[in-house]
């Protein structure tokens, strides 16, 4: 998918700095410092955006360490004993997921991307180096199922752009990450 | 497109692309010279800086410099000003005092329109100049006044028409951006469509064999066009992409296994839509057809499929019929087409060609939009990123096409 929000803000920056600011009234100064905001909030957000899943993941290791620590360390009265105890387990759901959060986003991207340009070439191989028809007709099938499974998220991630002509038609895209997540 | 060497080596930059992969590029793909050479030197400056706003005096100021190279006469630029120019070219308005030839000292509205350091149409500034003087008289077009082929004179390759009065939407429409979807209303219908489909008889029936289009090459009948055609768009998905899309491999390979033969060779306006012409709203008449700079000769059923491409049209008001351009449903378009052509509308190619346009426009959105906006190379960024959303829409019609076959 090509519309990520990497490419979005960066265009959404120059915008803003080459072409609306300038634009902006100079007497109106609760606009002028908004529109500078925006930018500066735009420029952050650009900028710490591929950091944040590594934020949140490093976090929850510190937490969890720190839970761990603390659960241990930790002693008092019946209250304060449930809650070392709900504690305890809760360090022990944090280390579950940070078990099983150990790929990065952008190394996520990166291998579906090599997936597509090496399913590419053997699509390309395949119609070009003259292979059996029914190796071609399967591939033709599969590569057709395929993508009509993926279109329909990528139509429904950018439905409110407004480019469908009939909007209803699309399953929602919670259902369709949804249904992905339950079928594996 | 047809081996795995197509998948660049890790570590490749196709933002800083190496002369060896374009001159692996140019040999694979054997297209017009004119587009080869738009096509090299747009890779060969993709390292180079993105787009650097432009003032309208520094635009101002590379007019002059052309027009004193062109004149003889003392002339003035007056009352230069902006105008939208959608997601692909940079124009600007301006008024010239001058002598015109046959006329006398007159002052004349004119456009500029010029390229970004890469736009989400990589095109030449020549043929689109050729091609409307070559149209005018024919159908509607501006005047086209000066080009500055190769940027000598402006800070990128420009040219020079005149300023046709018109709008292309009705002053109380809504639109998409890029003019996708104008609702003309069921008043403006009728009267735009006759027109629209008139003109584009004109443009096909033209006898170009006489016309001054040097920076075209001319196919022969058969299937050299569509060849060139695919090469084009297959290159510059392959120039641009940003990440592989295993339906885009499997069109080209049906594209090139079912390639139609063109039974006469015309010239293809290749951006036939509503959104490229201009008219007067209060006698609805189109005054000027618009952006010919995908215009070649091919194959008239590239233009016909374009104009009923889903993304320019909407529903009628019942919900349920669309009126391809925002005008009629296709079928009438067609007929009446017929009629005023003499040529005739042949299904299967109409089916060829909504694949080819549709692999195109997705090359143009999903590939260029998405390398140029990274690299930050036009005026329209924003706008350009925009479009990359249409990318998914535009496969889709892939799909749904392919399956449906023939």
């Amino acid at each position: 998918m090509m519309v990520r929000p990497d490419t979005q803000l960066r265009t959404i920056i120059r915008a803003m700095t080459e072409v609306v600011l300038p634009a902006v009234d100079p007497a109106n100064q609760m606009a002028q410092e908004q529109a500078r905001v925006v930018v500066g909030t735009l420029l952050l957000m650009a900028e710490r955006l591929p950091l944040q899943f590594q934020f949140d993941r490093d976090e929850l290791q510190r937490l969890t360490d720190f839970a761990e620590q603390l659960a241990g360390v930790a002693s008092g009265g019946p209250r304060t004993s449930d809650l070392i105890i709900r504690l305890a387990a809760d360090a022990r759901a944090g280390r579950d997921v940070l078990e099983r959060a150990k790929a990065d986003p952008a190394e996520l991207v990166d291998t579906v991307r090599q997936l597509r340009a090496v399913a590419g070439a053997v699509v390309d191989t395949v119609f070009a180096d003259d292979a059996a028809a029914s190796c071609r007709d399967a591939v033709w099938h599969a590569v057709l199922t395929m993508s009509r499974d993926q279109l329909l998220r990528e139509r429904a991630w950018v439905l409110p752009q407004g480019f469908e002509q009939d909007p209803s038609s699309l399953p929602s895209l919670d259902s369709l990450l949804g249904t992905a997540a339950a079928t594996g | 497109m047809l081996t795995a060497e197509k998948i660049p080596p890790r570590g490749h930059d196709k933002n800083a692309p190496q002369p060896a992969w374009i001159e692996h590029l140019r040999g694979r793909y054997t297209t017009e010279r004119e587009v080869d050479a738009i096509l090299t030197r747009r890779l060969g400056r993709r390292a180079g800086p993105g787009y650097a706003p432009q003032s309208l005096a520094t635009l101002r100021a590379g007019v002059e410099a052309l027009l004193r190279d062109e004149l003889d006469e003392p002339f003035t630029v007056l009352d230069t000003r902006w105008l939208t120019g959608g997601a692909s070219k940079v124009q600007m308005a301006f008024t010239l005092d001058w002598v015109e030839p046959g006329v006398g000292r007159t002052r004349t509205p004119m456009v500029l329109r010029m390229e970004p350091a890469e736009s989400i149409v990589e095109t030449s500034r020549l043929r689109e100049f050729q091609l409307i003087r070559a149209m005018r008289g024919v159908v509607p077009v501006p005047p086209a006044y000066w080009v500055d082929a190769d940027g000598s004179h402006l800070p990128y390759p420009a040219l020079i028409y005149g300023f046709v009065p018109g709008a292309t939407k009705p002053s109380t429409a809504t639109s998409g951006v890029s003019g996708l979807g104008i609702n003309f209303g069921p008043a403006l219908r009728g009267p735009l469509a006759s027109q629209f489909v008139e003109h584009l008889a004109a443009v096909h029936t033209f006898d170009f064999s006489g016309a001054q289009l040097s920076a075209f090459d001319v196919p022969q009948v058969g299937t050299q066009s569509v060849e060139w055609g695919l090469n084009w768009w297959a290159r510059v998905w392959e120039e641009d992409c940003g990440e592989e899309v295993p339906l885009m491999n499997l069109a080209a390979h049906w594209m090139r296994q079912n390639m139609p033969p063109a039974d006469r060779i015309c010239v293809i306006h290749g951006d036939y839509r509503a959104g490229n012409y201009l008219f007067t709203e209060a006698d609805a008449r189109i005054t000027a057809l618009l952006d010919w700079e995908l215009g070649r000769l091919g194959d008239r059923h590239q233009d016909l499929a374009y104009l009923a491409t889903p993304v320019f049209g909407h529903l009628a008001e019942d919900g349920v019929t669309f009126l391809a351009s925002g005008l009629l449903p296709p079928d009438e378009l067609y007929e009446a087409y017929e009629k005023a052509s003499g040529l005739t509308v042949d299904p299967r190619r109409l089916h060829f060609y909504k694949i080819y346009n549709a692999f195109f426009l997705a090359a143009l959105t999903l590939g260029t939009g998405y390398r140029i906006a990274r690299g930050g190379k036009t005026h329209q960024d924003v706008l350009v990123a925009w479009l990359i959303g249409i990318g998914s829409l535009l496969l889709d019609e892939i799909r749904v096409l392919l399956e449906k076959g023939f």
